[in-house]
């Protein structure tokens, strides 16, 4: 888990629990006793505090537990809301507030919040009948399934150390969280004594699903912290994780009822926990007693047979070690404001246009050793400015596997069976549109679920797999980023929504619209074309919304649908920032870049093809027809022309163009620079980027000139092999 | 590329209201002048990239220290001919506001003369009629020396709104053969 | 990346480079179960793994298990640094049986 990621994330989402906080309890003085108002601010403070448990926030845990046993007190009806403490608590929101900015700041509350939380504290006390400023050490933090922690000293096991058992859910890697990470999170207030991987329901690596939890662990910790911190440790995977929690000297018989509600065989179990210290042999047997006493099903021939076996447990039976210190294993990881990076990459632009003229300098200058130098310099100039693009860029894999989880519990609430394939994994974007693309994309991949893949009866009548397929794909070209939602469902059903659209009055009922225009419909507000509402989408509020998100990300959506086939909505992104792979072209005093990736090959202009191109736009490429435009013309470039022109050929997706330029100027690594506002609709162009002699050249956008090449040559009628 | 003035000691002198502050330049024969708050550098001409299919006052784009700047001559947006080349040619980096982000846009010139201070007793409202260019470009007409220096509304001459819809209308054309 | 280096009809030997985070983790089952497959002495390097997370931990033991299973040997040999670490952390060391380097203090 990118811890530095998670601490955003729980940032953002403290501030939004805030805000909803806020805007219940000002709220709440109307609507008096209104449970669900309550409960809503009780679980914004539970949340905000069990999570900062997570990253060690005391000071947030410390403060909002108070509130929140304050708020515990409300809710179970011991407490009347009044105005007085309404604003007590708003106060005590503030505070939260204040307490939250300073762990994005990654700095500690000073002196002054300080004092302002012990004041608050003080006051919120006052309602627990507490005035003496002890704050109450059972929260409201019950953990499901604890065992009772009454102590009676009689049956009292003899360890002075917690025990902590856990089973994590199936789901959790694919929910971004690490087992291992809350492991490890222990160790900053407390130490584990022992620690017992359960390793039993691990299957053999044939039938692994390798992105499904089975782990779990047996730990015995030792730490001055009370329950209610080490339960808030586990607070984000208590939903679907066993975590159970023994405070020292816990009861023998709740040992039982431990060994009883885990999963993992029984006689196993009780080895693990002896190997962890917290229970001595005798006082095992002793639970095992009572339990035989108690007419278990577990006979002793069994038991017998379980001890002898070499286990995975046994194996590591003797081995006393001594708990490392936590703070090796901590990964290092620094926050670094964006601004900065920005700053730092548009210096090592400048650097790296600098290097360039020095390069050139050196080579007209003659002098041996100095080009030496200044290609040494070059290349660590090259090095920098790579690495340092890379800080900012990320996988968009952790976004796409958070789609696990949802189209999983879409496909349950539907009643479909719906597969998720991702693909595209490791292509990187920007950390800015990363954070913002989510949303837009939750509803594409809700959008598809529900309106796109049809019911398996339907699929099975249209002989296609009752199984349907969702498929998340994304790749860079030329310039930007290229998301896709994909589903192999129904298709857009172009009639319907044509009619849909002259009932709510979008369109004129004789209006005479392309396919792509008619799909563009369902982006307009208000339109929605399900045919019965459903509560996950088709509310008509959505689509609208996320093309609106797309749009301010200076993006575009656009969809590809066959009837009976399937529906794709692609995304097209800019990076703000990104390398790409550039073919750089002349054209009369201009240079163009050309994403490589793009280009199938090159080849010279024949004159006979050049006399033939006055009359006809293609030329024969070994007997296929080529498509072409001569860029001169279309972006209307003056100068002299060249004796001799070149064609690159590129290739979107089926189509192939040829484009004619006068030189080709090579390969080189090129850094993407938007192009602002002013020429975001710029028919042809893509991007800019900087050369090495300072000056800009435009990156071509490959598909749109694909696409008027095609278009050109299908008014003329060429047919296209 | 060199900056030839640095504006930002500039801006931090202005502060009352009354007098402010503009920096004058020559277009063809006429005397303008822009507030320097919103100047925020001043280089050579030099290393244009064309853009193609723009209207003809978009000159092309600059690489401004690794950020790429749309270049207007401010001459061909006043609908007259476009600017000649001379050695004396600058570029002026004025910031404009767009939206909720500001963006930098250059601004051909013939030449940058000088810094003045205008008290605001000196400018008289833009006339009705009879300027030579648009009144909605038209700041007022600052009186200095005697004679009137046409001071720009930068916001509305080099609106990026109004910009990018001629940009996008011209920008279009490469479907037309 | 992983590759293969040697291959012996009865033994196998690779190497697992880079992440065996949750990222990869579908790959590289993919990756290490053919070996299983085709070799009955099968041997993991594991020196160049440079980040290991619990879905990592579970390929080990999963692959452990699926060999153990059928009756062939697999081991995992020079454990990178991350790889010891998380051992350590999980006390796992005598399952997988294999000889571990310790590192010395102070080095890695």
């Amino acid at each position: 888990m990118d811890l530095d990621d998670a601490l955003k994330t729980y940032i953002i989402e403290s501030r939004e629990l805030l805000e909803q906080m806020e805007d219940a309890l000002l709220r709440i003085e109307q609507a008096q006793d209104d449970p669900e108002i309550i409960n809503a601010i009780f679980r914004a403070a539970h949340t905000i505090k069990g999570s900062a448990g997570l990253f060690g926030l005391e000071y947030i845990v410390a403060f909002t537990h108070v509130a929140e046993s304050v708020l515990d007190k409300v809710r179970s009806n011991e407490l009347r809301i009044d105005p007085e403490l309404v604003a007590l608590l708003l106060e005590s929101r503030d505070h939260i507030g204040t307490l939250v900015e300073h762990a994005a700041q990654g700095d500690e509350p000073d002196a002054d919040s300080d004092r302002q939380g012990a004041g608050l504290i003080a006051r919120l006390n006052t309602y627990l009948g507490n005035p003496t400023g002890e704050t109450t050490a059972q929260g409201g933090m019950p953990v499901e399934h604890a065992p009772q922690i009454e102590r009676e000293e009689t049956h009292s096991v003899a360890t002075d150390n917690w025990h902590i058992s856990l089973r994590f859910g199936n789901d959790t890697l694919r929910n971004g969280m690490d087992p291992l990470s809350f492991v490890r999170y222990l160790n900053t207030f407390g130490r584990i004594i022992q620690i017992v991987t359960v390793v039993e329901a691990v299957p053999p690596l044939s039938q692994l699903d390798a992105e499904s939890c089975h782990l779990g662990f047996e730990i015995s910790f030792q730490t001055e912290a009370d329950k209610a911190t080490i339960e808030g440790a586990f607070e984000f995977v208590r939903d679907d994780c066993l975590v159970y929690i023994m405070p020292p000297h816990s009861k023998v018989a709740e040992y039982l009822d431990l060994i009883r509600d885990l999963p993992e065989e029984e006689m196993k179990l009780g080895e693990m926990l002896v190997k962890c210290g917290t229970l001595t042999r005798d006082e095992l047997a002793k639970a095992l007693q009572k339990q035989v006493e108690e007419q278990r099903p577990i006979g002793e021939v069994l038991l017998e047979d379980k001890i002898v076996r070499p286990e995975v447990v046994a194996a590591a039976l003797d081995r006393q070690k001594q708990v490392k210190d936590s703070k090796s294993t901590e990964s290092s990881l620094i926050r670094v404001d964006a601004e900065k990076l920005d700053q730092l990459i548009n210096l090592i632009g400048e650097l790296t246009i600098a290097s360039a003229g020095t390069a050139l300098v050196a080579q007209r200058a003659g002098i041996s050793e100095l080009q030496e130098a200044a290609s040494t310099l070059s290349r660590l100039v090259e090095e920098v400015r790579d690495s340092a693009l890379t800080l900012r860029m990320v996988q968009i894999g952790a976004t796409f596997n958070r789609f696990q989880r949802v189209v999983r519990d879409v496909s349950k609430e539907l009643g479909k069976d719906i597969e998720l394939v991702i693909s595209g994994a490791e292509t990187e974007l920007d950390k800015t549109v990363v954070e913002k693309i989510g949303d837009p994309l939750t509803h594409l991949v809700r959008n598809s679920m529900d309106h796109g893949i049809e019911s398996a009866e339907v699929r099975i009548a249209n002989g296609k797999p009752a199984r349907g397929t969702l498929r998340l794909n994304a790749y860079h070209d030329s310039g930007s980023i290229v998301i896709e939602v994909g589903d192999d469902g129904g298709g857009l059903k172009k009639d319907k929504i044509l009619q849909k659209a002259i009932e709510r009055g979008l369109v004129a009922p004789d209006a005479n619209l392309s396919d792509k225009e008619i799909f563009n419909l369902i982006f307009e507000a208000g339109f929605s074309t399900a045919d019965t509402v459903s509560n996950l989408s088709g509310r008509g509020v959505g689509m609208d919304v996320v093309r609106r998100n797309i749009n301010a990300l200076r993006g575009s959506i656009d969809i590809e649908s066959v009837q009976g086939q399937g529906t794709t909505m692609r995304i097209r992104l800019p990076l703000t920032l990104a390398i790409i792979d550039g073919f750089l072209v002349g054209v009369g005093s201009s240079s163009f870049v050309i994403p490589l990736d793009m280009v199938v090959e090159c080849i010279e202009l024949s004159d006979e093809d050049r006399r033939a191109g006055e009359e006809r736009n293609y030329l024969s490429l070994r007997g296929q027809v080529l498509p072409y435009m001569r860029l001169r013309d279309t972006f209307d470039i003056r100068g002299d022309t060249v004796r001799r022109e070149n064609v690159v050929v590129v290739q979107y997706g089926n189509a192939r163009a040829g484009l004619v330029v006068d030189a080709l100027q090579g390969e080189f690594q090129t850094v993407i620079k938007p192009m602002g506002r002013i020429f975001s609709h710029v028919n042809g162009i893509g991007g800019s980027t900087i050369l090495g002699s300072g000056e800009v050249a435009l990156i071509l956008d490959v598909p749109r000139l694909v696409q008027l090449v095609s278009t050109q040559a299908e008014k003329s009628g060429l047919e296209l092999a | 590329m060199g900056a030839l003035v640095k504006t930002d000691g500039l801006v931090a002198q202005v502060q009352a209201a009354e007098i402010q502050q503009y920096l004058t330049f020559t277009l063809g024969s006429e005397m303008f002048a822009v507030g320097t708050l919103s100047v925020k550098e001043i280089i050579e001409y030099g290393q244009l990239t064309e853009v193609p299919m723009m209207p003809d006052f978009i000159r092309g784009v600059i690489n401004l220290r690794g950020a790429v700047v749309p270049v207007i001559d401010l001459s061909a947006r006043f609908g007259r001919n476009a600017t000649e080349i001379t050695r004396r040619t600058c570029i002026v980096i004025i910031e404009v506001p767009s939206g909720e982000e500001k963006q930098d846009i250059g601004v051909v010139v013939d030449a940058v003369s000088e810094v003045l201070e205008i008290p605001a007793s000196e400018i008289e409202p833009a006339p009705a009629f009879g300027a030579k260019i648009r009144t909605d470009f038209i700041h007022g007409m600052g009186k200095v020396n005697g004679k009137f220096v046409i001071l720009l509304d930068v916001g509305k001459v080099l609106s990026v709104e109004e910009i990018s819809t001629l940009a996008s209308v011209s920008g279009q054309g490469a479907s037309a053969q | 990346m992983a590759q293969q280096e040697t291959s012996k009809i009865a033994t196998a030997q690779f190497a697992i480079e880079g992440e065996m985070t949750i990222y990869r983790a579908a790959e590289l089952k993919q990756v290490i179960l053919p070996h299983i497959d085709h070799a009955n002495v099968i041997e993991i390097d594991l020196s160049k793994v440079s980040e290991i997370d619990s879905s990592g931990l579970q390929l080990l033991i999963a692959a452990k298990l699926e060999a153990s299973i059928r009756d062939k040997q697999l081991h995992f040999v020079g454990h990178s640094k991350p790889v010891l670490e998380l051992l350590d952390l999980c006390d796992l060391g005598g399952f997988f049986g294999d000889q571990v380097v310790i590192f010395p203090h102070g080095t890695h």
